[in-house]
């Protein structure tokens, strides 16, 4: 019982992990007309 | 436009080269940035965007259109511009898979364009991983 409940903890840690890296890293502009 | 950047929504730091002509923005892992938004607060900074790229970690799917598609959280997504590395994101739809890219999500158009400015579409310039 503890190694299911210990499973789904796991399960559900790497679902919310792998949302929470689904995210734009970086920007980068090339820009014309700056003074 | 450092400042108006620095002020959008999402954006944890930005830096402009004067150089080089060159503005790298950092987001907040909030998740909150929009690309579009910074895009229009550049112009109205009475500064012209040649070209904007992006590096983001995301999911691919497929829109109702059919079109392929990168989604980041929360729930933003971009359609992608078929190429020769569109092709191998295929196989990667709807899975749990998650994919790292590098693509270029506006360039600058030859003449002035008339109406709203159209959905930012991303051309993917570089697979950098998968997971």
């Amino acid at each position: 019982m503890q190694l299911r409940k210990l499973a789904f903890v796991v399960l559900l840690g790497g679902l919310f992990a792998s949302g929470a890296q689904a995210q734009i890293k970086h920007v980068e502009m090339r820009v014309e007309g700056m003074t | 436009m450092q400042q108006s950047l620095k002020r959008q929504s999402g954006v944890q730091d930005a830096v402009v080269s004067l150089r080089d002509g060159k503005v790298d923005i950092t987001p907040k892992e909030d998740g909150t940035i929009d690309p579009s938004q910074l895009l229009k607060a550049t112009y109205d900074s009475g500064v012209t965007v040649a070209e904007m790229d992006m590096t983001a970690t995301g999911h691919v799917i497929h829109l109702p259109s059919g079109e392929l598609a990168l989604r980041v959280e929360p729930n933003r997504t971009f359609a992608i511009t078929p190429n020769d590395l569109s092709k191998q994101l295929e196989p990667l739809v709807d899975s749990s898979t998650t994919v790292t890219v590098r693509g270029q999500l506006y360039t600058k158009a030859a003449g002035k364009i008339k109406g709203p400015r159209p959905a930012l579409k991303i051309v993917i310039l570089e697979i950098q991983g998968k997971s």
